[in-house]
């Protein structure tokens, strides 16, 4: 009865993905719910005391960063995908790198690099001889600084894949009907690219909205800091909430906004013929101006600060800094990832496979439940999670566990979108087909389903398990006493000033992340 | 909608369109026009032609001969190395010269039609049109639906067409701007075959309607020679033929043209006493070879006609029924073969023994070498 077996399995597993979904959009709920009740007080308090100057911070640095990255991420995905000059192919890739870098990671770098008597203040002096101070690292323009240099990549990734799907036929017939260069550009590329370069700004902007490690260094108050130091710092658990609920609304709007300009860039995707455009090549001076501009930025992104990390790490480890309790802190990293990774996978798959498989409409609204942990910020999450288990299981307040919850919940939805395409791959007729080549059902499962899904699993728990490694805010607010992370020592010591002794640790991070990163920029590559 | 000059002089114009096409202006003239997309290797080489006002012009070849880098080049996409364009008496493009595409006036309607997917069917007609104040703007754009008959579909996205409807726009767009000439690329490559009919002859009918200078490229001699007044052969980059598609048919200049535009035979012969003898009969010498000399006749298969004759040594090697015609596949004694066009009802045997008579008036003489050296 293979049609009644159909269709009771999969039924006894929607309800158990409905549970798990529920279970994972459990802490938005709750911070809604928290801030919802905390009582027209608590609210009148804050909109006239806190609220305007967070909202105006916040959403300025959206602002600014993405003026930022729309500038640097465009101009140099168009020299890239027109142009042709030395060493573009190494510099398309390299433009990728500052992916790798935390904010944290690069926030510390630049408050030693623009610091008092630091080496941007000595080369100033040096050059024009007069006392310089260029901008102090703890400003909306050293946030902006080191916002614009670690998401630039984003916007560069998607208008650089637009660029290269972009039919020049279309920038012809523009000139044929008498457009010059720059009204073709104004009238016809940069519309059919918008969608592609809104969507990267989105991103950018979800970035540096929810952003907590940058923003604390630079001691620079958005709505994620304010939230940190509402539960740190005065356990105003509904202040925090209320201030969460306004950064998840934040949050939501760009998401949305990210997903529905994706949707429409396809939607532009000129189908038929398609011919790329021609590079055009450059002269010796065109050569050493895009040179100069490429290594600032990329200088200025990564190769800077990773020679920084390289060279007081070295010193750290010289002066002994790499011993038995760095080690310590490398094992906490690795187990605390790498469990939340494996559950996140375990969890995800029937949630991603009764979705593709068995589109109802509960299966879709559970796998879309899911996603809540998108628009949760680090600090929300981990707040939801603390106020939750202090009242509900307080013999787990304080352990890994929750700690590993509050991964699985914010990160899932980036293995999810890994999983999803992976098992969609996996039609009904290929087992079919296996089964009726007389492979036994679980035979069928070895030799085909297997071997097609598991290169995304692999992607999606690399994924999960890095983003696990360097996440921050969460691990601060949850960690159990004395149990410190790889991601949390850069913090602490970076706040302390103790630039050598963060730097090992952020030097691994960044390795670490480095070939996930290229992996899966190789694989939208080859999309584009 | 309001008849402007241009159109009033295109309904006198049209009046006389039959007449003779030589008094016209030339529009466009190539020089010995020769570009590269690479240093040393011309995609066209030495090319040369004119085309008169009102005149539809087919550039014919395979894939590869140049002939989609002669309209790039008439649209001012890409340089020429050497030799001159010229568009109404302007030099537009020499070496170092090249007037950018949009001060040519030349419409382009690319194979996939190109249009702007973010634009309506209206925006995108106007969208050459933007120097005219809105009033007039729109005006243009409703004599030119209402003449491609897509009035009513204004509103629409262009993923909202048809094959055949995106074309029409892509041919309005072009044509609203009143260019000084259009440029086709394969402009029915993209359609349903059962379209491509009635499409050539909608667009005959309008090219001529508003007696608009023409070039199409194409690499399909029936559509070649459907809608042009005048063809030109092209060949890994040169110019093989230019010439109307009645001559381009029947008196091909090079072995290559006879082949492309039509099934054609070689068959070897040598001049003797004025004729020339070949193993099919006697032809005569129209050229004026020299006694001996080694030539090549061209014969299509409309001129070759077969009768069953029991002690003939030519055979029937196959037929290939084609719905109005048969196409007999001929064997000589030699090797060589012939091909006959018969009437769908004449039906023989494979292996037949028949006679060949061939009507020697549409016959065309080349020399061996150059047929040898095109085939090798």
């Amino acid at each position: 009865m293979a049609t009644v077996a159909r269709q009771t399995f999969p039924t006894t597993l929607s309800v158990a993905a409905l549970l798990v979904a529920g279970f994972l959009c459990l802490p938005l709920a709750y911070v809604s719910y928290l801030a919802l009740s905390a009582g027209p007080s608590v609210w009148s308090r804050l909109w006239e005391t806190r609220i305007p100057e967070l909202l105006s911070n916040t959403v300025s640095l959206a602002l600014s960063v993405s003026a930022g990255t729309l500038l640097l991420g465009v101009s140099l995905a168009w020299l890239v995908v027109r142009y042709e000059f030395f060493g573009r192919r190494v510099w398309e890739w390299a433009l990728v790198l500052p992916l790798a870098m935390p904010t944290y990671v690069l926030a510390y770098v630049y408050t030693y690099v623009l610091s008092v008597g630091g080496p941007v203040e000595q080369a100033w002096k040096l050059w024009w001889g007069s006392e310089g101070r260029v901008f102090s690292p703890y400003s909306f323009a050293g946030a902006t600084l080191v916002m614009t240099l670690d998401t630039f990549p984003f916007v560069y990734l998607l208008s650089r894949a637009a660029l290269m799907n972009f039919n020049v036929s279309f920038q012809e017939v523009a000139r044929a009907c008498g457009a010059s260069r720059l009204s073709t550009f104004l009238r016809v590329t940069l519309p059919l690219i918008r969608p592609a370069i809104v969507a990267g700004l989105s991103l950018v902007i979800l970035y540096a909205v929810s952003d907590f490690g940058a923003v604390s260094l630079l001691r620079y108050q958005t709505l994620t800091y304010a939230v940190y130091q509402q539960i740190t710092g005065r356990y105003d658990h509904a202040a925090a909430s209320v201030l969460s609920l306004l950064l998840v609304f934040l949050a939501l709007l760009f998401l949305l906004a990210e997903r529905w300009f994706r949707q429409r860039s396809r939607f532009y995707q000129t189908t038929g013929r398609y011919r790329a455009p021609a590079r055009k090549s450059c002269g010796p001076l065109g050569i050493v101006l895009i040179t100069a501009y490429f290594a600032l930025v990329l200088g200025a992104a990564f190769g800077m600060p990773a020679l920084l990390l390289m060279q007081w790490s070295i010193a750290a480890v010289t002066e002994g800094a790499v011993d038995a309790r760095f080690l310590g802190f490398v094992w906490n990293s690795a187990l605390l990832s790498g469990l939340a990774a494996t559950i996140a996978v375990l969890i995800g798959t029937p949630l991603a496979y009764l979705a593709s498989r068995w589109p109802s409409r509960l299966n879709l609204l559970s796998l879309q439940a899911a996603y809540a942990g998108y628009a949760l910020p680090g600090p929300v999450g981990a707040l939801a999670l603390l106020v939750l288990f202090s009242h509900l299981a307080p013999f787990w307040y304080g352990t890994v566990v929750v700690l590993i919850i509050a991964y699985i919940v914010h990160f899932l939805p980036a293995g999810l979108q890994t999983l999803e395409p992976a098992l969609q791959q996996v039609t009904p007729n290929l087992e079919e087909a296996a089964r009726s080549l007389g492979l036994g059902t679980l035979r069928a499962l070895r030799q085909v389903t297997l071997p097609l899904v598991r290169g995304g699993f692999i992607a999606a728990w690399v994924l999960m398990f890095l983003q696990s490694m360097k996440e921050l805010p969460a691990t601060l607010l949850l960690r159990p006493v004395g149990f410190d992370t790889l991601a949390v020592r850069v913090w602490l010591e970076a706040s302390e000033e103790y630039y050598q002794l963060a730097a090992p640790s952020a030097l691994l991070i960044v390795i670490m992340t480095l070939p996930a990163l290229l992996l899966l920029v190789s694989k939208d590559w080859r999309a584009a | 909608m309001m008849p402007t000059a241009q159109h009033e002089r295109n309904d006198q114009v049209e009046a006389d369109r039959s007449s003779d096409t030589r008094a016209r202006p030339t529009v466009l003239e190539l020089r010995h026009v020769t570009c590269a997309y690479e240093a040393g290797r011309p995609a066209i080489t030495d090319i040369s032609f004119s085309v008169r006002e009102g005149e539809i012009l087919c550039l014919l070849g395979p894939s590869g001969c140049g002939k989609t880098t002669t309209l790039r080049v008439v649209a001012g996409f890409e340089p020429v190395i050497s030799g001159e364009v010229h568009l109404e008496g302007k030099l537009v493009s020499s070496p170092g010269l090249l007037i950018p595409t949009e001060q040519r006036r030349t419409g382009m309607v690319f194979q996939e039609y190109a249009l702007f997917p973010h634009l309506r069917v209206v925006d995108n007609i106007a969208f050459g049109l933007q120097h005219l104040p809105q009033n007039q703007r729109a005006a243009h754009v409703c004599t030119m639906l209402e003449l491609i008959g897509l009035t009513g579909l204004e509103r629409r996205y262009p993923h909202e067409l048809s094959g055949g409807q995106q074309q029409r726009v892509a041919l309005a767009r072009a044509l609203v701007q009143k260019p000084v000439i259009l440029l086709l690329d394969e402009p029915f490559s993209n359609l349903d075959p059962d379209m491509t009919g009635k499409m050539r002859q909608d667009l005959h009918d309008l090219l001529t309607r508003t007696n608009t200078t023409a070039i199409l490229v194409t690499h399909d001699h029936d559509e070649a020679f459907a809608m042009a007044d005048r063809v030109a052969v092209l060949n890994n980059g040169c110019l093989e033929q230019f010439d109307t598609p009645e001559a381009i048919y029947h008196t091909p200049s090079t072995p290559f043209v006879a082949d492309f535009v039509g099934q054609a035979d070689f068959i070897p012969g040598v001049v003797e006493n004025g004729k020339v003898l070949t193993e099919i009969g006697e032809f005569p010498n129209q050229v004026g070879y020299q006694g001996g000399a080694k030539v090549v006749v061209m014969i299509r298969p409309d001129d070759v006609h077969i009768v069953p004759a029991e002690n003939c040594t030519a055979r029937i090697l196959a037929r290939q029924f084609r719905g109005s015609e048969n196409l007999y596949t001929i064997g000589l004694p030699s090797g060589h073969v012939v091909h006959s066009s018969e009437a769908s009802t004449s039906v023989y045997p494979i292996g037949t023994p028949v006679e060949l008579q061939v009507i020697a008036t549409h016959i065309v003489l080349f020399e061996q070498e150059t047929v040898s050296r095109a085939n090798t």
